[in-house]
């Protein structure tokens, strides 16, 4: 029996070398790659990176502007924003990495569960994600944020269950056409149980679309707390993200029209970069999108 | 046609109905009692008997079910309820308020639809790789860049810098026209990024659909010139799908207005919300997000009927069903 199964389970588009070769091709893409590695990289080890201690005063140099020195200038104490922006990255970036898990996580099962039951689950699944689709973002955001607080587990709980619904139809979409396939007719044939079929067979063909899509959901999180924290509603002090950075600076204008720049330019590269990575994957991996 | 308007507006109120369900029962979850919040924050001390007559006077001894009929029942005649914080009539501080959203909303829409739209056009007319270029640029940078972000190095150049123009506040434009539209310019061509951004996006990909077509090319070979193909032929056809678009994006506008107030500090709709979820006050809080639905299905109606007028084969399709 394996040796029929073999030959089509190999059959299987190798779309891991297609995305490498492609990315070459559109420099655009390749950039944007490098571009939000660098980023993270920075972020991560900010401990290495990071010219100065995000906490280190300086009261001899308060409102600096950009230099060699302070290359994004200094805060109302006189700290290094280039440190700061990179301390403050880890909150961002850890708020948006577990809000893409919990919403693709979430919106996997929520969408495959409809895909598969079909019938009146599917029905009443998918309309619920219609009902939640048609609001603005940031609306629902602040409704959550008022109903659940704004600690950093209930930012990336909030941003999760935002972003579940368009997850939801995009994994649904996906499965419905992998149910269709010859492939997956000739898995059940041989008798490879449910499971089986699941693990080796659908999640590897639909990996790909949503693993494009967790990119722009990622810029989404980015965005949107980013949003929050700005108007105080999102990550609170003493931690810092790039959103309150942003809002430090937004409060700080006329002292040091350099101060919020920065951290507003580093939040704009970063969601540019991975909106750019998550449209150039969809037109790999999707092939409505192309 | 009227069968086919009769069903739109029906789905809409029916949406309308669930959605202001989902937005009642979602506020119920807020903790915090609003009684702490009229009492200004603390129920210690307080008399319970007076506690009970405040809950009474607000409603909220009443069961949920009650509490939304009650509620649903006001808004039908135009009565929000009351703000638990501030004690004014919800309808008032809406009122109050409405003016320089509203200001802030039409401005950023005719700077938007007059940039993307030309921009679209002719971008497809000249076929030009540099102008293309600079397009796509615009879109993705534009799809990128929070409201907060534009806004602050708007202020930062034109109100910091070069001092042309103000940057925070908000004038009546009945009392000052000129005054009036110098404050709305920056912050209006702050959410006017956020709008033109996918305007232009979709546009161009639709621009770019409807240019293969086959009647395009029998356009161009019956001898027509470049710019009477692309307005003539294309633009009319490629603005059906932008025009769902429009039609999102008009009905998003108070989830854009929010971040914009705030840069700018316009005390406008957004503004007011985000006061409403620091205060926990879910009477004004309710009140706006059904607003917000309320918007965003009329807008999408309004898109739905305008299909109907431009589109011959919906209309057709409609008819043939009705006979």
């Amino acid at each position: 029996m394996t040796t029929v199964a073999e030959p089509l389970i190999q059959a299987r588009p190798r779309r891991r070398l297609r995305f490498l070769s492609q990315l070459a091709r559109r420099p655009s893409a390749a950039i944007a790659a490098v571009v939000f590695a660098a980023i993270v990289f920075c972020v991560v080890f900010a401990g290495v990176v990071a010219p100065y201690s995000p906490n280190s005063f300086d009261y001899s140099h308060l409102y600096a502007t950009p230099s060699w020195a302070h290359p994004f200038g200094t805060d109302e104490l006189g700290r290094d924003l280039l440190s700061r922006v990179m301390y403050g990255g880890r909150t961002t970036l850890e708020i948006a990495a577990f809000a893409v898990l919990v919403a693709m996580g979430g919106g996997a099962i929520w969408g495959f569960t409809a895909a598969y039951m079909r019938g009146w689950v599917d029905e009443i699944l998918m309309r619920v994600a219609d009902l939640t689709l048609g609001m603005p973002v940031i609306l629902l955001a602040l409704v959550l944020v008022a109903a659940f607080g704004s600690s950093t587990a209930s930012l990336v709980l909030i941003l999760g269950i935002l972003f579940m619904p368009a997850t939801a139809r995009l994994a649904r979409a996906a499965l419905l056409s992998e149910l269709e396939t010859d492939y997956y007719l000739a898995a059940i044939s041989v008798g490879t149980p449910p499971w089986l079929i699941m693990l080796r067979e659908l999640l590897p063909n639909t990996g790909p679309i949503l693993i494009a899509r967790a990119s722009l959901v990622a810029a989404e999180a980015i965005f949107v707390e980013a949003s929050l924290s700005f108007v105080g509603l999102g990550v609170q002090p003493p931690a810092a993200s790039w959103g309150t950075l942003l809002q430090k600076g937004y409060s700080n204008l006329y002292q040091s029209y350099w101060y919020p720049v920065f951290p507003g330019l580093v939040i704009l590269v970063a969601v540019l970069s991975l909106n750019t990575l998550g449209d150039h994957l969809q037109r790999v991996f999707d092939p409505a999108k192309r | 046609m009227i069968q086919y308007v009769a069903r739109r507006v029906g789905t809409s109120i029916v949406l309308l109905f669930f959605s202001s369900i989902v937005i009642f029962c979602l506020m119920r979850v807020i903790p915090g009692d609003p009684t702490i919040t009229k009492l200004g924050g603390s129920i210690q001390g307080v008399d319970p008997r007076a506690l009970q007559a405040i809950r009474h006077q607000l409603g909220l001894d009443q069961s949920i079910p009650e509490q939304y009929v009650h509620w649903l029942g006001g808004i039908v005649h135009g009565d929000f309820g009351r703000s638990y914080y501030s004690q004014f009539p919800v309808t008032t501080l809406i009122t109050e308020r409405i003016g320089a959203t509203a200001e802030l909303a039409i401005c950023a829409l005719v700077i938007a639809l007059g940039i993307a739209i030309p921009a679209a056009t002719l971008g497809t007319i000249w076929r030009n790789r540099f102008f293309d270029a600079l397009l796509s640029g615009f879109t993705a940078i534009g799809l990128a860049t929070p409201a907060f972000v534009s806004g602050i190095l708007l202020i930062v150049v034109f109100g910091v810098k070069l001092g042309w123009l103000p940057t925070q506040g908000y004038v009546s434009f009945e009392a000052h026209p000129l005054e009036s539209l110098k404050g709305v310019l920056l912050p209006a061509i702050t959410l006017s990024i956020v709008v033109a951004a996918p305007v232009l996006r979709v546009l161009r990909a639709s621009l770019i659909d409807v240019e293969s077509a086959s009647y395009t090319r029998t356009a161009a070979g019956k001898g027509l010139v470049r710019w009477q193909v692309v307005l003539r032929h294309v633009l009319p056809n490629a603005a059906i799908p932008a025009l769902t678009t429009i039609g999102i994006v008009i009905g998003g506008l108070l989830g854009g207005a929010v971040i914009t107030e705030y840069v700018f500090a316009r005390p406008g709709l957004g503004t007011l919300m985000v006061d409403s979820v620091y205060q926990r006050d879910y009477g004004v809080l309710q009140a706006l997000v059904l607003l917000a639905a309320a918007a965003f299905i009329l807008s999408s109606l309004v898109v739905d009927l305008l299909y109907g007028v431009i589109d011959p084969r919906l209309r057709l399709r409609v008819r043939g069903e009705a006979r």
